[in-house]
């Protein structure tokens, strides 16, 4: 929510409203940024000590945002069955995590580690400036399942040593 | 009849000492000049047409300045009077007051009179800079040729965006890696968790905040931050430690990032 009203008052209003004598220079965002941004799907957190939680927390250097996505694994399957994301910058990183949290639902983690960022990029109609917005999800959804392995193995390893 | 022989004297000078710092280079810029020179030593009459094909050869005396950028060796000229400078960053000529084209191997401390250190001393630059834009400036030369309308916008243009880098400092930090050719890869996302814990708490700190009172708290504590990081880089810099150096950069961006926002919010 307050992601939401903070972002809606950076954008402002001008995304909404393609107004008439814009038409020809059409600098607005694509009309997928803009459902992302006004219906956002996922925004939350996970707690992120819960060990079928993986947390990928991943920045930008050039514009200082800042990208958490969190999955929830369903340790049987090896399958993502829940993801959460929270993201400060720009509308388009906040619309990249948002597809990115959507993507990975149903599917198992090697699937995921495909997604790549020039998708993301195509269905959001990213602007070449853009693009690192997209990069950022890829390295998000990476970032995330590697903590979540990493996650395991710590737990693996303390019960095998529990267990001897 | 003097003038033309000040004029003649000066370009035979130049030549002979460009030949001899950079015999190879624009040897093609050389010869044409060589003939004129030699031509009007022996004719000394037609003082105009010796100015006009100077100046349609648009002979800008920088073939021998490629040395480094903070010295100096050999004089510049000016485009327009052929008179010849002594100064790191020669914008405008004094003499004729015509401006100059822009040379980019003058850096922006050198526009501004500073040295090339990361700490800046005091409020000169701001000062510095309305001077150099009441010379400068492009409405300044409506009457003038086309030619130096587009050297003005050109030159103004460039101290501009020197005065923008300079004061801030982090444009100021990042310049300084560049003039060391020590470039920062901007496309690298980051993964340091222990920054980026402090900046996703920070951000939403900011946008929990709910009065200006808060806000304001929080931007003197960035603000604090970023001197710490802006002292941080200095002394990195100065040690030559550049990869601690990017890192402060780094967090100096990020905290520059919350105060815009900060901004935004209140």
């Amino acid at each position: 929510m307050m992601l939401r009203q903070a972002a809606k008052k950076a954008l402002g209003l001008t995304s909404r409203q393609s107004t008439p004598w814009s038409v020809g220079i059409s600098r607005s965002y694509h009309e997928n940024v803009i459902d992302h941004y006004d219906n956002p799907r996922n925004v939350g957190s996970f707690d992120k000590n819960d060990p079928s939680i993986g947390t990928g927390l991943v920045g930008a250097p050039a514009c200082g945002d800042v990208m958490k996505l969190q999955i929830k694994v369903d340790e049987k399957t090896g399958q993502i069955v829940d993801a959460r994301f929270k993201t400060f910058g720009c509308g388009s990183a906040i619309a990249s995590s948002s597809v990115a949290t959507e993507w990975v639902k149903g599917k198992a983690m090697e699937e995921v580690l495909t997604i790549k960022n020039t998708e993301i990029a195509k269905h959001l109609s990213l602007p070449p400036v853009k693009l690192h917005c997209s990069m950022l999800a890829e390295d998000a959804i990476k970032a995330a399942v590697k903590d979540y392995k990493e996650k395991r193995l710590k737990t693996n390893g303390v019960g095998e040593s529990s267990q001897a | 009849m003097n003038k033309t022989k000040k004029l003649v004297a000066s370009i035979s000078t130049l030549l002979t000492r460009r030949r001899i710092s950079h015999p190879s280079s624009s040897s093609l810029r050389c010869n044409p000049l060589a003939t004129i020179a030699s031509n009007s030593q022996t004719d000394l009459n037609p003082v105009k047409p010796l100015a006009v094909s100077i100046r349609r050869l648009q002979f800008s005396g920088r073939a021998f300045s490629s040395e480094s950028s903070d010295k100096r060796s050999s004089s510049v000229c000016c485009w327009n009077c052929g008179f010849s400078s002594e100064k790191a960053a020669f914008l405008f000529c004094d003499s004729c007051r015509s401006i100059q084209p822009v040379d980019d191997s003058v850096d922006y401390f050198q526009i501004f009179g500073l040295e090339k250190k990361y700490e800046l001393e005091g409020g000169s630059l701001e000062g510095k800079y309305k001077d150099w834009q009441k010379k400068l400036h492009p409405d300044l030369v409506h009457n003038k040729s086309q030619k130096e309308r587009d050297y003005a916008a050109d030159q103004s243009a460039k101290v501009t965006e020197a005065c923008r880098t300079l004061t801030k400092r982090l444009s100021r930090a990042m310049y300084k890696m560049k003039l060391n050719g020590k470039n920062i890869n901007e496309e690298e996302t980051v993964t340091d968790p222990t920054l980026l814990m402090e900046m996703m708490e920070l951000r939403e700190a900011i946008a929990e905040a709910d009065d200006s009172k808060e806000l304001n708290q929080i931007q003197s504590q960035v603000q604090e931050n970023l001197k710490q990081w802006s002292d941080s880089f200095a002394d990195n810099f100065e040690s030559q430690r550049f990869d601690e150096a990017v890192k402060c950069i780094r967090r100096m961006t990020y905290y520059e990032k919350a105060c815009e926002e900060i901004v935004k919010k209140l």
